[in-house]
């Protein structure tokens, strides 16, 4: 990751919400209430985004992301649900916890729909969205590999046969430019037992991850929402059709498909998406006074 | 510069030449070049009567592959001393850069449309037995004895002329008004790409004057660095992607180009013109000849500019019509058997790279071979270097594939077991 160029230190910590110890990666001023979140997805964790934390705060903003519970290092406590509701209620506490009023969203994978989740229970706290492959998606058919995951006894399978080679194999073989080694190792290193089996819980319980996609427009079309979207054009997984059709919801939406990226353009062209975020970012109004 | 040289009122109504060009720009110039060198009379027929005028839209590249001609033609001189550059070409793959060692690299030639052809122009006009008529269109072709014999043209004036010839050469472009005369057969080919470009100033990509091409599978886009230190952006995307560029051509094609991998510097720099785009670019492959009559340049064959082939292709068409007719023309042998050995020597030098190029051009991305052939050359100085003499089309896809394919595979076996 790119982390290491930027300028502005990403410092690292520890929150307590919701039951769940959780790392804290994060910059800029700590104790502003409006905040740059960065939610990652699946397999995904805190780590996802340093880069982008770094350009993020290099606007003068607070900037932070979470390991949500049972990725990277969290653990989730007993009774946890493992859905997009649980996780979307969870990042509301954390939040709360954090003293962030409102958030400047930016959203991956599995990320987009726990953020949306959370945007629609806390309409008025969205201050602007960043969606990087993800967002609303409607009639979006689940792919191939969450099919497997949400096939009982197949997922489970192959959860346990993931090793070290199969899954960094299985991972860029999807990726046009493939992903650098470290990004992959991590992300390994954090797909450990409780994240599989949190993965199939979350997966099998989301039947249809476009199933709010109307009411979410409805909610979100009329606020006129700052946002910017970025999709990596090869995605495997979300097709980047959906990149222009986020504009539904979001009309002023800024769009931009990559053309050599896959599934995790942050990690693929740091750059281009690190520059991409901070102009928009900057090119906002300046964070509300109670900030 | 040409037109004061010979005005359009001079020709004799009845005059018969040996041959009548239609069409002013490279190919034809360059035809008319060489036929008047070799002592014979030749009208260009040109629709635009001004003789600054030019293809705009153009990336304006010249593959190595037509260097030997312009050198021979006498003009890669006057191109480089009009500021034209001389670059090697980089291509960005996903497996990395394809750049063959800098002394096997092939240079091809970039200067804009906008210098280059009122240079070709004026050297074609001041060749002895060449007479330009500028501002003169095509109205019908005449015939004699079933043969074509020349060109009906009427100027802005709505004066009309015959002009009789021996050869009638259809230099006329892409939409070639002589090929649709005179009905050759067509073959046309799908094209999903559309193409916008426009010049910059300021901010010369890295490697410069050397262009870059971005393989992106199946998105493409390119910098040449070319004269005056300014730079000519292209995307060549799928027509998926047409929309944002129709509604902001400019601000699509720089959001496009800073965001591929190593972006050039695209945003330090200023449009110098507006960004212009094509939309259609169907693919035409024409019967290069007819009795009497021959088509050369994208009259010819009007293939994807992804590949950069379209300008040096009209120069080197030009030079194998004039080398094959010359003798004909000189009274040597029948008009036919030149045309005949024209018709050979464009298939035969460009029938195999046309089939290739046709089948990208459909919006595909890389097949398996290519592929092989693509990563192997990332990988490999050698296989780049062959890749390189493909690429800039002095090697013909017969000679480049067994060449580069069991060196592609060997390459590729070496570096999956070295991971």
């Amino acid at each position: 990751m790119s982390g290491g160029e930027t300028q502005l230190p990403v410092e690292r910590g520890s929150l307590l919400a919701g039951g769940t110890r959780t790392r804290l990666l994060h910059a800029g001023p700590s104790e502003a209430s409006e905040a740059v979140v960065c939610v990652h997805g699946n397999p995904g964790s805190a780590d996802d985004w340093t880069g982008l934390i770094a350009a993020a705060a290099s606007t003068g903003r607070r900037a932070l992301s979470l390991d949500l519970p049972d990725f990277g290092e969290a653990i989730a406590p007993a009774g946890f649900e493992h859905s997009v509701l649980g996780y979307a209620t969870w990042l509301g506490e954390a939040l709360k916890e954090l003293g962030v009023d409102r958030a400047h969203l930016v959203l991956h994978d599995f990320g987009g729909p726990i953020g949306l989740v959370w945007v629609a229970m806390n309409p008025d706290a969205l201050a602007s969205i960043t969606l990087i492959d993800t967002g609303i998606l409607p009639g979006y058919r689940w792919h191939s590999l969450a099919r497997i995951w949400r096939t009982p006894v197949v997922g489970e399978l192959f959860q346990a046969t993931a090793t070290r080679p199969a899954f960094r194999m299985l991972l860029n073989r999807n990726e046009p430019r493939g992903l650098p080694r470290d990004f992959v190792e991590a992300m390994y290193d954090h797909y450990d037992r409780r994240t599989r089996r949190a993965v199939l819980a979350l997966y099998r319980d989301t039947d249809d991850p476009g199933a709010a996609a109307a009411e979410l427009t409805g909610l979100l079309a009329p606020r006129e929402i700052p946002a910017l979207v970025i999709w990596g054009e090869e995605d495997a997984y979300l097709p980047s059709s959906y990149a222009e059709r986020q504009r539904q919801a979001f009309p002023s939406a800024e769009v931009h498909v990559l053309p050599a990226s896959g599934h995790w353009p942050f990690a693929d062209a740091p750059e281009t998406v690190e520059r991409l975020l901070g102009e928009f970012l900057a090119g906002l109004p300046a964070d509300s006074p109670a900030a | 510069m040409s037109s004061t040289d010979c005005p359009p009122t001079i020709i004799d109504e009845e005059a018969a030449y040996d041959a009548v060009v239609v069409g002013g720009s490279l190919a034809g110039c360059a035809t008319a070049i060489q036929l008047g060198r070799a002592g014979l009379r030749v009208a260009v027929v040109e629709k635009q009567p001004d003789p600054g005028a030019y293809k705009r839209m153009c990336s304006h590249f010249v593959q190595a592959s037509a260097v030997p001609t312009l050198e021979r033609l006498g003009l890669l001189e006057p191109i480089e001393a009009a500021g034209g550059e001389r670059p090697r070409v980089r291509i960005w793959t996903r497996w990395g850069w394809i750049e063959a060692p800098p002394e096997r690299a092939a240079r091809g030639v970039n200067l804009r449309r906008e210098l280059l052809d009122p240079l070709v122009r004026g050297i074609a006009a001041e060749t002895p037995g060449v007479e330009m008529m500028l501002g003169w269109s095509v109205e019908r072709l005449l015939r004699e004895n079933g043969d074509f014999a020349g060109v009906a043209a009427r100027n802005r004036e709505g004066e009309e002329r015959e002009l009789r010839a021996r050869l009638t050469v259809g230099a006329d472009g892409r939409d070639s008004r002589v090929a649709e005369l005179s009905e050759v057969p067509v073959k046309t080919y799908p094209h999903n790409r559309f193409a916008y470009g426009g010049y910059f100033e300021g901010g010369a990509p890295a490697n410069a004057p050397d262009a870059t091409a971005w393989f992106l599978d199946p998105q493409w886009c390119a910098a040449f660095p070319t004269d005056n230190d300014l730079t000519f952006y292209a995307a060549m995307p799928t027509k998926d992607r047409l929309p944002e560029f129709k509604k902001e051509p400019e601000a699509a094609l720089v959001r496009f180009l800073s965001e591929v991998p190593e972006a050039p510097p695209i945003r330090a720099g200023r449009a110098i013109e507006p960004v212009i785009g094509k939309i259609d670019m169907t693919n035409r492959m024409r019967k290069p000849v007819a009795p009497g009559l021959a088509l050369i340049g994208d009259a010819a064959l009007a293939t994807d500019p992804l590949f950069g082939v379209g300008c040096g292709w009209a120069f080197q068409s030009s030079e194998w019509l004039a080398e094959s007719v010359g003798p004909a023309l000189q009274g040597n042998e029948s008009l036919e058997q030149g045309l005949e050995r024209y018709r050979r020597r464009h298939r035969h030098e460009l029938g195999a790279h046309a089939f290739f190029i046709h089948d990208y051009a459909t919006g595909r991305k890389l097949n398996p071979a290519e592929r092989l052939m693509f990563s192997a050359a990332a990988r490999d100085p050698k296989t780049a270097a062959i890749f390189d003499t493909f690429g800039t089309r002095q090697i013909r896809p017969q000679q480049a594939m067994p060449r580069m394919i069991p060196r592609a595979i060997a390459v590729n076996a070496r570096h999956a077991l070295a991971r």
